[in-house]
Formats: C-alpha cells, sequence, structure tokens
C-alpha cells in the first residue's frame, strides 16, 4: 500500500469517528452542557442504538426483501447475509433506505434508553444522579452477552452492508454518510439553542429556581433535554454499527461516555462549536499515537497505547485547572455561556 | 446448591466492597465528591500485592500494609495535584467529578504500563492473575475469609474511634458538616480534607490489595467493580459513613447469595445476568429510600 493510500485510509477513519464522536457530543452538551443534567450513563443510549440496530437491521431486512428461510438472523448471520448483501449490493437506493430506516431504529432505541434514564434524572440530586446513571450504563452489556437472541451473545453479529454498493469504496462512502449526519445534527443543534426551548433549557441550568417561578415545568424540560440528547447518541452508535458492519456487546463505559466528557470539557461545555473542536483535538491526537503505535513496538516495554491515557488524562487536568471553560470560550461571546455554580 | 461456600463468598466479597465504598462515602462527605478514582485506587492496591507477591516473593497479605501507605499517597496526591487547584478556583462538583476521572484514567494508564513491564521484563503473567493458590487454610475455609472480615472490623472500629475520640477526628467532622464555619474557628479543612483522602486511599488500598487473594485481578479490575462500589455506597445512604458497610453486606448478599440462590432455582443461564443484581438493589433502594438506607434510619429516629 503506497503512503498516500495510508494517508487516505487514515483520514477516513479519523473522520468518521470524529464524526461519530460529535454527534454524541453535542447530545451530551446539551444534556450537561446546556441544561446541566450530569448524565455519566450515555453509554446507555450509545450501546442501544447500536445493540438494536445489530439486532433488528438483519430480521428487519429479511422480511422487507421477502426473503424466506429457515436460517435465524442472528445464529446463522454469515448465511442469512450471504442471501441480503447482493440484494444491497446491487441496488442502492435500497440500501440507502436501508440506512435511514436502520438510523432510524438506532434514534428510537436511543430515545428509549433515554425515557428510562429521565427516571432516575428527574428525581434525584445532582450527586446521586451521576453515579446512578454511571451504574446504570453497563447494563446493555450485560444484556448483550447473556441474552443471545439479541445480538448473539460476545462473538456479536454483523449488520445488512448498506454501503456495499459502493465497493472499494465501501469506507469512503460511510465517512462522508457519517459526516452528513453530524453536519445536520451541529446545525440542529445551533438551531435548537436560540429557539424558546434552548433559552428555556438554558435558564433551566443558571437558576432553576426563577425558572420555575416562571412557570415553567422543570421535571418536562428536564426530560425533553434527555430524550434529544440520547437520540442523538442512538443515531450515533447505530451509524458506527453501519460503518463498521458488525457489533458485539463490548461497548466500554470508558469510549463512550469518559471520553465524549472530556471532549466537551477540552472544547468548553455548553458550546456547540466547543464540542466540535473538543472532539477533532482528541480524536486526531487518539488515532495519531495509534497511527505511529508500530513505529515505536519494540522499543517500549509496554504498549504505546497506555501513553495515550496519560496524555489524554494530563491535558484533561491542565484544562481543569487553567481554562475550565474550556478552549473555545476565548473568541465566542455569548451571554449564556456562564458555566453553572455550584 | 452447597450453601457454606455460597456463604463464605459473600462475606469476603462484602467485607472488601464494604471496605471500598466506606471510603467513597467519606470522601463524599467530606469534599461532596463521588470518586471515579475509587477505580484506580483498587486497581493500584491489587498490583501492588501482586508485584511484591510474585517478584519480590513475599506473602501476598503483607500487601496490605503496604498498599494502605502507597494507596493512600496515591489519593493525596489526586487531592493536592488536582482537587485542591481547581477547588481554590471553585470549580463545580461536576468539574471536581471529572478532575477524579482524568486523574483516573492516568492511573488506568499507569497499571497498565506496570502490567505489560511485568510481563516483557520480568516474563510473569499480568493479567487475569489469581492468587489464592497462596493463601493458608484455618478450619478447612481459606485464609482470605478471616483476614476480609478482620480488616472491615479492625477498619471500622478504627475510623469509629477517630471520628470521635480524637481531636483530629472531631475537626474532620466539623468541616464536613460546616466547611466555613470549621474555617472560622481555625480548622484547617484544606488539611482535613487531604486527611479524609489519605483514609479514603487507604482503606481502598487494603481492600484492594486483598483482591487477588479472592478473585481474577486485571488492571481493568477496578472500573469493573466501580459500578457495584457506587451501589453499595448509594444504597448505605451517602450521608452516612457508616451506611457503606451496610450497603456493601447487602449487595454483597444479592449479588453472590442472590445469583446462587436464583441459578438453581431458575437455571444456570441466570447467572449471566448477575452484573445486573446491584442495579436492581439500587433501584429498588432509591424508590423506598431515596437517601439510603441510612437516611431512611435516620428518619425514623427523630
Amino acid at each position: 500500500m503506497s503512503g498516500l493510500d495510508q494517508l487516505i485510509l487514515f483520514t477516513t477513519d479519523l473522520l468518521a469517528l470524529f464524526a461519530v464522536y460529535l454527534i454524541i457530543n453535542i447530545g451530551l452538551n446539551l444534556q450537561q452542557g446546556i441544561t446541566g443534567i450530569p448524565n455519566f450513563g450515555i453509554l446507555f443510549a450509545v450501546a442501544g442504538g447500536a445493540y438494536f440496530t445489530g439486532g433488528l437491521s438483519t430480521r428487519l431486512a429479511l422480511s422487507l426483501l421477502g426473503i424466506h428461510t429457515d436460517l435465524s438472523p442472528i445464529f446463522d448471520n454469515v448465511s442469512v447475509l450471504a442471501l441480503i448483501n447482493p440484494i444491497l449490493k446491487s441496488q442502492p437506493i435500497i440500501a440507502v433506505g436501508f440506512m435511514i430506516l436502520f438510523l432510524a431504529i438506532g434514534g428510537v432505541a436511543g430515545a428509549a434508553m433515554g425515557l428510562i434514564s429521565s427516571a432516575p434524572a428527574v428525581r434525584l440530586r445532582e450527586d446521586y444522579l451521576a453515579i446512578t446513571l454511571l451504574a446504570f450504563g453497563e447494563i446493555l452489556n450485560v444484556i448483550g452477552i447473556g441474552y443471545q437472541p439479541l445480538i448473539g451473545g460476545p462473538p456479536g453479529v454483523s449488520v445488512p452492508d448498506v454501503l456495499g454498493w459502493a465497493g472499494e469504496f465501501r469506507f469512503y462512502a460511510g465517512m462522508f454518510a457519517l459526516l452528513f449526519v453530524a453536519i445536520a445534527v451541529f446545525a440542529y443543534a445551533g438551531y435548537l439553542i436560540k429557539t424558546p426551548l434552548g433559552r428555556t433549557l438554558r435558564a433551566i441550568r443558571d437558576n432553576e429556581i426563577v425558572a420555575r417561578s416562571l412557570g415553567k415545568d422543570i421535571t418536562r424540560y428536564r426530560t425533553v433535554a434527555i430524550l434529544i440528547g440520547s437520540t442523538l447518541c442512538g443515531f450515533a452508535g447505530s451509524l458506527w454499527v453501519m460503518y463498521s458492519g458488525a457489533v458485539t456487546p463490548t461497548y466500554a463505559r470508558f469510549d463512550w461516555t469518559f471520553l465524549p466528557w472530556l471532549m466537551i470539557l477540552l472544547g468548553g461545555m455548553g458550546s456547540n462549536r466547543g464540542a466540535l473542536v473538543g472532539t477533532f483535538i482528541f480524536v486526531a491526537l487518539d488515532k495519531l499515537i495509534i497511527y505511529y503505535k508500530y513505529t515505536f513496538a519494540g522499543i517500549l516495554p509496554f504498549d504505546i497505547v497506555w501513553l495515550n491515557y496519560l496524555l489524554l488524562g494530563l491535558i484533561t487536568i491542565l484544562i481543569l485547572i487553567y481554562r475550565p471553560e474550556g478552549l473555545v470560550r476565548t473568541w465566542q461571546k455569548e451571554p449564556s455561556s456562564v458555566q453553572p455554580k455550584k | 446448591m452447597e450453601l457454606l461456600p455460597t456463604i463464605v463468598g459473600w462475606l469476603i466479597y462484602s467485607a472488601l466492597l464494604s471496605l471500598m465504598a466506606l471510603g467513597v462515602t467519606l470522601l463524599y462527605k467530606t469534599t461532596k465528591v463521588a470518586n471515579f478514582a475509587h477505580a484506580s485506587f483498587v486497581t493500584v492496591a491489587a498490583y501492588v500485592t501482586y508485584t511484591s507477591t510474585v517478584i519480590l516473593s513475599r506473602n501476598p497479605y503483607l500487601g496490605a500494609p503496604i498498599a494502605f501507605i502507597v494507596v493512600g499517597l496515591v489519593g493525596l496526591l489526586l487531592f493536592y495535584a488536582v482537587l485542591e487547584p481547581m477547588r481554590r478556583r471553585n470549580s463545580s462538583t461536576v468539574m471536581l467529578m471529572i478532575g477524579t476521572l482524568a486523574f483516573d484514567i492516568i492511573m488506568l494508564g499507569i497499571t497498565n504500563i506496570h502490567a505489560d513491564y511485568l510481563n516483557t521484563v520480568f516474563k510473569v503473567p499480568s493479567r487475569n492473575v489469581l492468587l489464592s493458590g497462596l493463601d493458608f487454610k484455618f478450619m478447612g475455609e481459606p485464609g482470605i475469609l478471616f483476614v476480609a472480615l478482620g480488616t472491615l472490623a479492625l477498619c471500622t472500629v478504627a475510623m469509629y474511634l477517630l471520628l470521635n475520640f480524637t481531636t483530629l477526628g472531631i475537626a474532620l467532622r466539623a468541616s464536613m458538616e460546616n466547611p466555613s464555619l470549621s474555617e472560622a474557628i481555625g480548622i484547617n479543612v484544606s488539611m482535613m480534607l487531604a486527611v479524609s483522602w489519605f483514609i479514603a486511599g487507604g482503606l481502598a488500598g487494603v481492600a484492594g490489595a486483598l483482591l487477588p487473594l479472592w478473585i481474577e485481578i486485571s488492571p481493568d479490575i477496578g472500573t469493573v467493580l466501580l459500578a457495584s462500589i457506587f451501589c453499595a455506597s448509594i444504597v448505605g445512604g451517602l450521608d452516612q459513613i457508616y451506611g457503606a458497610i451496610l450497603g456493601g453486606l447487602l449487595l454483597g448478599f444479592f449479588d453472590v447469595v442472590g445469583t446462587s440462590v436464583l441459578a438453581s432455582v431458575v437455571g444456570p443461564w441466570i447467572s449471566f445476568y448477575e452484573p445486573v443484581i446491584p442495579l436492581i438493589v439500587l433501584s429498588v433502594t432509591l424508590i423506598v429510600a431515596p437517601r439510603g438506607l441510612a437516611g431512611l434510619r435516620l428518619r425514623r429516629g427523630k
């Protein structure tokens, strides 16, 4: 593989990951940055989107394409996909239709998980809430491993290849699809902040008592914020499954809760542009370290990936101490950008 | 189903879980922070034991006192390097929590590097390792049963004596109840917070150091246990330090005994869902008593 090909592949992967994290971070930012709900359980919604896409996509594709087979869509996954994928490969329009359908599954699953998280979120105190949501984030992994008909247990399942029509350009096409959704989500979030709903959410964050005294139903608005945020996380989970083509019940708290938190912190909480900048810096750093991993292999007596952990943690601590308002604040002046004080 | 091994398993697991949750609750009371770094406190301690046992061929139980000091110092480091500078800048609770999270990620990296180093340089296995083969037997039961329960009892009594009968403990309690008033009467609140971070680190250290004698450890063991530790702490009630012990015992009971009973009644497949049990206990507790079991008892007492 030539150097240029490698560079293109590297950039494609980087942009795809960036797009997925941007969608999640906009969703998280809406909850934590704009409404002030410390959701340490966004893994729940991301995994919901991913696992339900994994579990339902093959079944739906079978019935929509009218294929009759005795094979199980989960346990005979490979043989069933051998029936579905050629059709999707020859008919891009159907494939894109399926992509939108699976995205919708992810969104609905994410929203459903959000609805579940909102039960404690509107009742508990901030500190109890953060811990409770963190604990609940893992539950889908347990179900994914224990209940095999969902995504086939630990080995996971592949999903119908909705990008197969692009042939060898499959991953480029996927990357552009992901970026397209991410840009749409970003634009939507920018719009949402300026609507009356967005203003109410910020008001609740800045002073709940004042918002309540103005007749705002705090519980309802907090639920709405969680629902929208979780739907976005569900989209992201679903997109990531479609892009990578398979899903296993291994979505970790570190990757899908902690990293998004660090990213929005780096950019600046409460600002969508902050989420954008923070996401890009983090993903680029992460990918670069992995890219140079093999250069250092053998020189150091440990896996270089762990240095990444040291670096990410250190950057976050420096940001927290010296620039808690994030990187973006310096050139963005918005009266609502005040960080909530406890 | 055999009853005795299940109960032994419950007591060991609960004793260790209680010690870990005790630290979480203590830190919550003093710093108002849910300490995400408790995960790495436990992991670091487990590797202190593992390293001293395998490389220096010491008795695994010697890991506990060493880990108390080492992890206590790690707690101090977290407090002075991360939280104190943030606190001086009036960071919000959520920001402080992210601070502990960032520290946890650094420690996770260090433990993994340490594990890789053990593996490549000393050629010993360093992941999914268990030291129970080196444990002694007492009255036919594993020694860890008596050591874990004894340590829990010792730490609880020591904590009770410290908090109730020493000037340091009284100053500590005062700065939990009302930091600004304590500062006004000359208590060094920052110092008291540092003391609580050392104690909490030490408790997590002792518990983590005993862990490899009972369950397999890997650099992610703390992260895996974190949800259960937090559950135990919340079930017990974040407002009452000793609630954590109650929470740990209860959670361990449902986790170990509950799973075992369910497996013999419903079928072995249910044991896949063991990690859900703490969450069910947590949900039920929060519905019945939104401030934990200790909160319930205190309210009735009034």
